[in-house]
């Protein structure tokens, strides 16, 4: 119904009464549809599709029917040494690199928190190495690094220290990769405990203070399980990109030196594109995203939050 | 109104997707590096000339073996030529990626690729190696050469390095006097392709190989294995600390800064080492072949060659391209350009070899006449990981050189099936 320019209520004209009402009792399916119809293509269908792959030996000759081969791609998970490796890597570095950021992030932003909250300046300069795109903070690390001409080194000369191979030493290519991924995400994780630092309810706080409680029993009692939310979503999103890990890895050592550094991102990568083994790849790519959706719930549930 | 310039936009967008498929007359896929510089040079004058459009497309190295494989197996068409690395060639070829070009030759009354090509780049171009139909033709004459200081190794008591234990005598002696900061030998010990290519030609050069002369048995765990394995051991004990993650940019700046004395490494960093504004050895590097061990030395051969996707809807117009850019006035082109040819009248055209930054072309040439390829086999890219595993941990020192050999003979056999 429509106010016509004299005042008066009339009906708009009807243009094939039958379809109009048709679209009128759809009209949620139709509002809906362009919404479904682009989750379906971007992430449904592969998603299937990788299922799909992942049951089947698929040659990079087109003129080869896929075979199906059943569970067959995942049971060569077990006897794949290339695969156990790349697991074993991606774990050490996931439970490194995420718990020094967490500590760092969380005690920066404690010790932090009552000075930065004017200096908006410094809250921009600590999110630039996380603005930085993943190959450009790589290249850098990989020039800081260099054993020959590289920063690192030319100060451990100066100051009379051995030089190190950071990237190249079986004992520390890992390290210095975990190093690289803490710079670049540890501000992350700060940012995140800063914002739930400045919600936190001053009314507790104050009561414990008149209880006589001390700063530790403050943060144990108080700030911890207040910020338990925000610990959450921050580890989890750190751990869910942390098993994805590949750039840093594929410039800095490439997997080496003696397979110390391949993660399973880089493996997948090697196996489809390198070894053009689709369906195998499928079927690590499927493991890996098993392996992230357990992780994700029984952290959601171990922290609360699937309530 | 708002529905008519909608309606407007589509059409416009719609007209332009269509004209920017439809933009160029062929496609092709080429390294973003010196050699696909180079094509890419030569697709723009072909362009001017003959009006054709030719698009290039230019990605890493690593990149282009995976853009070429996807649109081989999706048989998408959307490269009409791919510049490939030749030990590429069994995978695309075996797998149904690359055109046959025999019946190309006789439509254009030609027997083959003419005398003219090195024998050596026109081998690598067969498939089966130097007996099957040619599936591509070559490009960048690309072969390893050793790079050396003379000033250097003759300080160290060695006037000309002929074989690897006059690298190593030289090479210890550099080292021990470098304090720390200067090194004999530098190479190549990255995981996966760059450690695999240092070491072939040293294996080579004591009589290995990884397979037997009928592809019917891996030979890597031999006594002549282990004699390899030996020299490649000494040397990485005289080679710079870092040398594990090495590639071939860290290789060839040791060189260019004056920091290490000897490498090998591939021809196109002749042009770095003679630029004054990238290096400090302008004028002080030699070349020579790989030097001998209990055999000749061989290099590794790693031309470029163009090949024609089986899936191009424009076959006919990128193979006449691929035999205008790869004609002996074009390949002159392309070597002034900083490209090492694959033609001996190029090799020894007096115009270029009476300039100094063609000086190499000679040993070149017979680095080429004398080198070898990676071992043909579909599945190459895989052996070389597995190899490159071992090799990587033999360099860095968690296996022992004996371990590393039996591992990669296992990990090989099981890749190819042989036993």
């Amino acid at each position: 119904m429509l106010e016509s320019d004299k005042g008066t209520l009339t009906t708009p004209p009807r243009m094939g009464g039958g379809l109009e009402r048709w679209a009128e009792r759809h009209l949620r399916i139709l509002m809906l549809a362009p919404t479904v119809l682009i989750l379906l293509a971007l992430t449904i269908f592969p998603s299937l599709y990788m299922f799909y792959a992942a049951v089947h030996k698929i040659s990079p000759n087109p003129d080869l029917p896929w075979q199906f081969v059943g569970p067959g791609n995942f049971a060569r998970l077990l006897s794949d040494t290339q695969f156990h490796v790349a697991l074993r890597n991606t774990a050490v570095f996931t439970i490194a690199a995420v718990t020094i950021e967490f500590l760092l992030g969380l005690g920066l932003a404690l010790l932090l928190d009552r000075f930065i909250r004017r200096l908006t300046f410094l809250k921009t300069v600590l999110m630039i190495p996380m603005m930085l795109p993943p190959i450009a903070v790589a290249i850098t690390w990989k020039i800081i690094y260099e054993p020959q001409f590289g920063v690192l080194n030319e100060i451990m000369f100066r100051l009379g220290l051995p030089l190190q191979a950071w990237a190249g030493d079986v004992n520390l290519a890992m390290f210095s990769i975990i190093v690289a991924d803490v710079w670049q995400w540890t501000p992350f994780i700060f940012l995140l405990m800063l914002a739930g630092l400045a919600s936190l309810p001053v009314e507790p706080y104050e009561a414990a203070v008149l209880d006589g409680a001390s700063s530790w029993r403050q943060f144990w009692d108080l700030t911890l399980p207040f910020l338990k939310p925000v610990i959450a979503i921050a580890l989890l999103l750190r751990v869910m990109d942390a098993l994805r890990l590949f750039d840093l890895v594929f410039i800095l050592t490439g997997g080496g030196p003696a397979d110390r550094t391949k993660v399973l991102s880089l493996y997948i990568y090697q196996v489809a594109y390198r070894f053009a083994d689709t369906g195998y790849a499928a079927a690590i790519s499927l493991f890996v995203l098993f392996v992230t959706i357990v992780l994700s719930t029984w952290f959601m549930k171990r922290m609360r939050l699937a309530e | 109104m708002v529905r008519k310039f909608c309606l407007a936009l589509a059409v416009a967008a719609s007209a332009l997707a269509i004209a920017g498929a439809a933009w160029a007359d062929f496609t092709i896929l080429v390294p973003s590096s010196a050699e696909g510089d180079g094509l890419r040079a030569a697709a723009a004058d072909y362009s001017k000339m003959k009006g054709t459009k030719v698009e290039i497309v230019q990605a890493p190295y690593a990149n282009v073996f995976e853009q070429a494989a996807n649109a081989g197996a999706t048989k998408s068409g959307v490269f009409d030529i791919i510049l490939m690395d030749d030990p590429w060639i069994p995978f695309f070829a075996e797998n149904g990626h690359l055109e046959d070009l025999t019946p190309y030759f006789k439509n254009a009354g030609m027997e083959g690729p003419d005398d003219d090509f090195l024998s050596k780049s026109l081998a690598i171009c067969r498939n089966p190696y130097n007996t099957g139909p040619y599936v591509c033709l070559p490009y960048v004459g690309n072969a390893q050469m050793f790079f050396y200081d003379p000033i250097k190794f003759k300080e160290a008591g060695v006037e000309t390095p002929k074989t690897w234990d006059d690298v190593l005598k030289a090479s210890k002696a550099l080292t021990e006097a470098g304090g720390g900061r200067y090194f004999g030998y530098v190479f190549r010990g990255g995981q996966g392709n760059p450690v695999v290519a240092d070491f072939m030609p040293i294996f080579w050069s004591y009589g290995a190989d990884l397979f037997n002369a009928d592809r019917s048995k891996v030979t890597i765990d031999t006594p002549e294995g282990a004699a390899a394995m030996k020299t490649f051991m000494a040397l990485r004990d005289v080679s710079p600390k870092g040398v594990e993650s090495y590639n071939a940019n860290e290789v060839g700046t040791a060189l260019a800064a004056g920091t290490a004395a000897s490498s090998i490494n591939w021809p196109d960093w002749v042009a770095t080492f003679e630029d004054p504004s990238q290096s400090r050895m302008v004028g002080k590097i030699s070349h020579s072949p790989i030097p001998a061990g209990t055999k000749p030395g061989s290099s590794e051969i790693g031309h470029w060659t163009m090949g024609i996707m089986t899936a191009s809807k424009n076959k006919q117009e990128a193979f006449d391209f691929m035999i205008w850019a790869t004609s002996p006035e074009q390949i002159k082109i392309s070597a002034e350009r900083g490209n090492p040819p694959v033609r001996t009248s190029t090799f020894t055209d007096p115009e270029l070899t009476k300039q100094e930054q063609f000086r190499h072309y000679p040993v070149l040439m017979e680095a080429i006449q004398a080198s070898t390829p990676r071992p043909r086999h579909p599945k190459w890219p895989e052996i070389e990981n597995a190899f490159g595993i071992e090799l990587s941990k033999a360099v860095a020192g968690t296996i022992t050189p004996e371990e590393a050999l039996k591992n990669s003979q296992a990990a090989v056999e099981e890749i190819t099936g042989l036993k």
